[in-house]
């Protein structure tokens, strides 16, 4: 006999995001993936339901950035209201803990605050449940028995089961997330409930400060044909012949420096 | 026996019109509230049919002159039929007049009859193959009841037989005419459309007016309903306009999506609005279909969805993503029904309820709310096309005498090039201007035709928020779009401003003697008239002058001026991509390559880029800032020297 498949509880972490160019709240792309593979599921599997969670402060940028998530068909989120700075992993854990759903869906990285990438892990350690990152798909849910597809580079994917209850972390790799409408995330409801809230103290020391573009190696093309010109913008920038200075004076530094630079040609 | 037979028979259809009628009245009532001045708009109604409305149908002349004959003379003769027969005021001269105007009508019908013989594709059939004969039955009819009351034949000619014979064709056209006229026949559009001329939503179209600009969503009600849904999402006169239409096809005629093959048929689209309102299904439509679409699948009632979010409803959604908003089937329309109002109001549901925007759609939206323009660029680039141009901006001068609107066009190398002739062309003319430079956002123009309100109001606060800390006597752009949205859409909004587009502009400067042009020496030119500027807001003649003060002999196209062509660019059309069979800029360019020119000229980015974009084109396309710059008298440019070729670096 076929085991019945039935509905799944799922949340979706939510966060609010941050637009790369302009630095505008937004929701966070990998969230809304993270919730249209949610929505996905509600889809296939009848009886599930679907449930956002976001913890943070409130405020008027960050409500119209998490409407956007609401804006995909849902008609309500929780916030877990905290003060700025605050961890998010304590009270997100206690809620999740306190009402376990069966499937928790995140983004793999938040686009601000520390961005560090460490929410699933150190929520799933706190909770003990298993963890998958670079969801792609989840193909059925049997018996408390997720089974999934999880990307790997280049396209390639590994098909894993997992244990309920778990955690699922997405990627680029998830669906892209469907438009956010303007009538249902107005119309939704922010549930929110104020947590007790533990200051981040690792946080509090960091010292935070704008990223810098990385430098990145100039190519310097000769071509003679459109041909050539196209291989040379399709290579990859490539090295090789590179060398790491330590313990040297600034002297011998800046030497070194306008060597590179007279052998690239940039200086003449 | 007729003597007594006639007065119950005219009675009894005028008793079933008036119960027609106010059934009808009650369907269109289904409709939201709209505030129209009541009396006012009926007191205008004559004016508005007889100056306003066959000003658009004088543009046939021959359907012109036998819609008079006809309409008048039945009108004429249904009023006499009534004072003579009904109420059997026979004495006199009413009788003879009665004749003279059911002959009158009889000759109109002929036409009617001979336009019928080999109908035009546009034309719809089914019942209305039969109006030419109800018409002749109701003239002829007439005149021959009417013959004995005044004394030409004999009270008692003919037997029993021919009076009931009569009484039957009088029969036939009374139903016609008189009841039809309110039950749904094809007379009803006598009966919608005086209705409707008198209670336009759009009462400023009449006598020369133009009413052009999107009306605004109330977006501070949280339950005022976010565009149209359901048929009775219209206002009341939206759907009395829908009734009012006659199927005459001349919208089809013009539409660039339905002639590119794209599922879209203004004519089918505003019938489907009928069977919405009364509820049903189109098989009984008997036009051209939507292209690739049969009819007879569709159906839908006042308060069911009109696009469905699964399966099929009243109206595909990618029916309504592919209308360019060009305009030319309302300028078309002789019954003046508000078609591009009603795509977008359904537009506006489909993107702020169901979030469902089509191909690009969702990603230009995402880009404008992020980054205030639809290609995602960063904002702080606006100038950089600029670099060398030491442009002053609004930020630094505070005021000037013109103020520079760029529009998205900024961030788009063709139209860069624009940019940078207009700039030659104001500074030779020595104009005092600025730009907004990064402190300037899209219009708003694309999120509002996609049907996105919200972020339209949000970017034209903005704007005008801008604009209130800056004092200029006039925004001249060299895009339409933005043209029309600043000086036709903002008012709403709170912003009121002189805007000029950039012929107008360069024409007003040519006028005055502030610009100087070398003797044209290419060779011929034709002009595409962009949409956004000639039915939309009138402009036919500055980018003519212009190019006459060039020394171009323009090569008009066979669709030029309020007829023109859409080059396709328009509404979000090249957004939503709707995939018809021929492409609406290669139809355009066609339209150039009859007349032999070598040289189009434009007066819009999304028209230069469609049409820049048709493969293996007869003929170049430029600019008017361009033609005009490269006119110019003037001190040679020093810059142009020729420069070492740099290695490329990537």
């Amino acid at each position: 006999m076929r085991p019945e498949q039935q509905g799944v509880e799922v949340a979706v972490l939510v966060s609010v995001g941050r637009h790369p160019i302009t630095g505008r709240a937004r929701r966070a792309d990998q969230d809304a993936r993270g919730l249209e593979l949610a929505l996905g599921l509600e889809r296939q599997l009848s009886g599930s339901r679907v449930s956002l969670l976001h913890a943070g402060p409130r405020g008027e940028e960050s409500e119209a950035a998490l409407r956007g998530y609401l804006g995909m068909g849902l008609e309500s989120l929780t916030l877990l209201e905290q003060a700025e700075g605050s961890d998010a992993i304590p009270a997100l854990a206690e809620h999740l803990a306190a009402a376990p759903p069966q499937l928790v869906i995140t983004g793999a990285r938040a686009e601000r605050g520390e961005g560090s990438g460490l929410l699933p892990y150190a929520l799933a350690e706190r909770l003990g449940w298993p963890l998958v990152n670079g969801l792609a798909a989840v193909e059925k849910v049997e018996n408390g028995v997720a089974t999934v597809l999880q990307a790997l580079p280049r396209g390639q994917r590994r098909r894993l089961k997992v244990r309920l209850p778990a955690i699922l972390s997405v990627d680029g790799a998830a669906p892209a997330a469907r438009q956010s409408a303007f009538g249902p995330a107005r119309r939704a409801e922010l549930e929110a409930t104020s947590v007790a809230a533990e200051p981040d103290q690792e946080l509090a020391q960091w010292q935070l400060a704008p990223a810098r573009k990385r430098p990145k190696r100039l190519k310097i093309v000769k071509a003679a044909s459109a041909r050539e010109r196209f291989k040379a913008a399709a290579a990859k920038a490539e090295g090789g012949s590179g060398q790491v200075l330590t313990d040297v004076t600034p002297e011998q530094g800046a030497e070194a420096i306008l060597k590179l630079l007279e052998e690239e040609g940039v200086l003449r | 026996m007729l003597e007594t037979l006639l007065p119950i028979l005219i009675f009894a259809a005028l008793g079933l019109a008036v119960i027609g009628a106010w059934r009808r009245v009650r369907l269109w009532r289904q409709g939201r509230p709209s505030a129209v001045p009541l009396l006012k708009g009926l007191a205008a109604m004559p004016r508005r049919y007889l100056v306003d409305l066959h000003h658009v149908v004088g543009r046939d002349k021959v359907m012109s002159n036998t819609h008079v004959a006809t309409a008048g003379g039945f009108v004429a003769a249904a009023v006499l039929m009534i004072l003579v027969h009904g109420f059997g005021l026979a004495q006199g001269i009413l009788g003879w007049l009665l004749l003279a105007a059911s002959a009158t009508m009889f000759v109109g019908s002929l036409f009617v009859a001979k336009r019928r013989r080999n109908p035009p594709a546009r034309l719809s059939r089914g019942p209305w193959m039969r109006l030419p004969k109800s018409l002749m039955a109701f003239s002829l009819g007439v005149f021959l009841i009417t013959l004995p009351t005044v004394g030409v034949l004999p009270e008692d000619f003919g037997s029993w037989i021919l009076a009931l014979v009569l009484a039957a064709v009088v029969v036939w056209g009374l139903g016609e005419m008189v009841f039809g006229m309110t039950w749904g026949g094809p007379m009803k559009h006598a009966f919608a459309g005086a209705l409707h001329l008198a209670f336009h939503r759009r009462a400023e179209r009449f006598g020369g007016g133009r009413s052009t600009g999107l009306k605004a969503l109330n977006l501070d009600d949280p339950d005022a309903k976010l565009g149209v849904e359901t048929p009775s999402d219209f206002t009341w006169n939206q759907l009395l306009g829908f009734d009012a239409c006659v199927q005459c096809g001349r919208c089809e005629a013009v539409c660039p999506a339905f002639a590119a093959g794209q599922p879209l048929n203004p004519k089918k689209l505003i019938q489907d609005m009928v069977v919405g309102l009364a509820g049903g299904s189109d098989a009984a439509y008997a036009g051209s279909p939507y292209p690739g679409k049969p009819v007879g699948e569709h159906h839908g009632s006042p308060q069911g969805p009109i696009v469905a979010r699964e399966g099929k409803a009243l109206v595909d959604a990618e029916t309504l993503w592919s209308c360019t908003t060009c305009r030319a089937c309302v300028e078309e329309c002789p019954m003046m029904i508000e078609h591009v109002d009603a795509i977008v109001d359904m537009r506006r549901h489909l993107t702020l309820e169901h979030g469902n925007t089509p191909n690009k759609g969702a990603e230009v939206l995402d880009n404008l709310i992020a980054t205030d323009n639809p290609g995602g660029f960063d904002p702080g680039s606006r100038l950089h096309w600029a670099a060398d141009l030491n442009l002053p901006l609004m930020a630094d001068v505070k005021q000037a005498e013109v103020l520079l609107w760029l529009g998205d066009g900024a961030f788009d190398m063709r139209n860069q090039r624009t940019l940078r002739s207009l700039v030659k062309v104001l500074r030779a003319a020595e104009v005092e201007f600025a730009v907004l430079g990064t402190e300037e956002r899209d219009s708003g123009d694309v999120a509002r035709r996609l049907g996105d309100e919200a972020t339209f109001q949000s970017l034209a606060k903005r704007n005008i928020a801008t604009l209130a800390r800056y004092r200029f006597q006039r925004i001249v752009t060299c895009d339409p779009h933005s043209f029309h949205v600043l000086g036709n859409e903002y008012g709403e909004l709170g912003g009121q401003y002189e805007v000029r587009h950039h012929s107008t502009f360069i024409a007003e400067l040519y006028d005055a003697g502030r610009l100087a042009f070398a003797p044209w020496k290419g060779g011929s030119v034709t002009y595409h008239d962009p949409c956004y500027l000639g039915r939309y807001n009138g402009e036919y003649e500055a980018p003519r002058n212009v190019l006459k003060a060039l020394g171009i002999e323009v090569k008009e196209m066979e669709r030029s001026g309020f007829r023109s062509r859409c080059c396709g660019g328009g509404g979000g059309a090249p957004i939503t991509d709707i995939p018809g069979e021929r492409r609406i800029p290669d139809m355009r360019m066609n339209d150039v390559r009859e007349t032999g020119a070598e040289l189009v000229a434009v007066g819009c980015p999304q028209c230069t880029a469609m049409l820049e974009g048709v493969v293996d084109a007869s003929a170049e396309v430029r600019d008017i800032a361009e033609l005009v710059a490269d006119a110019l008298v003037a001190r040679p440019a020093a810059g142009a020297t020729h420069r070492p070729q740099a290695e490329e670096v990537i």
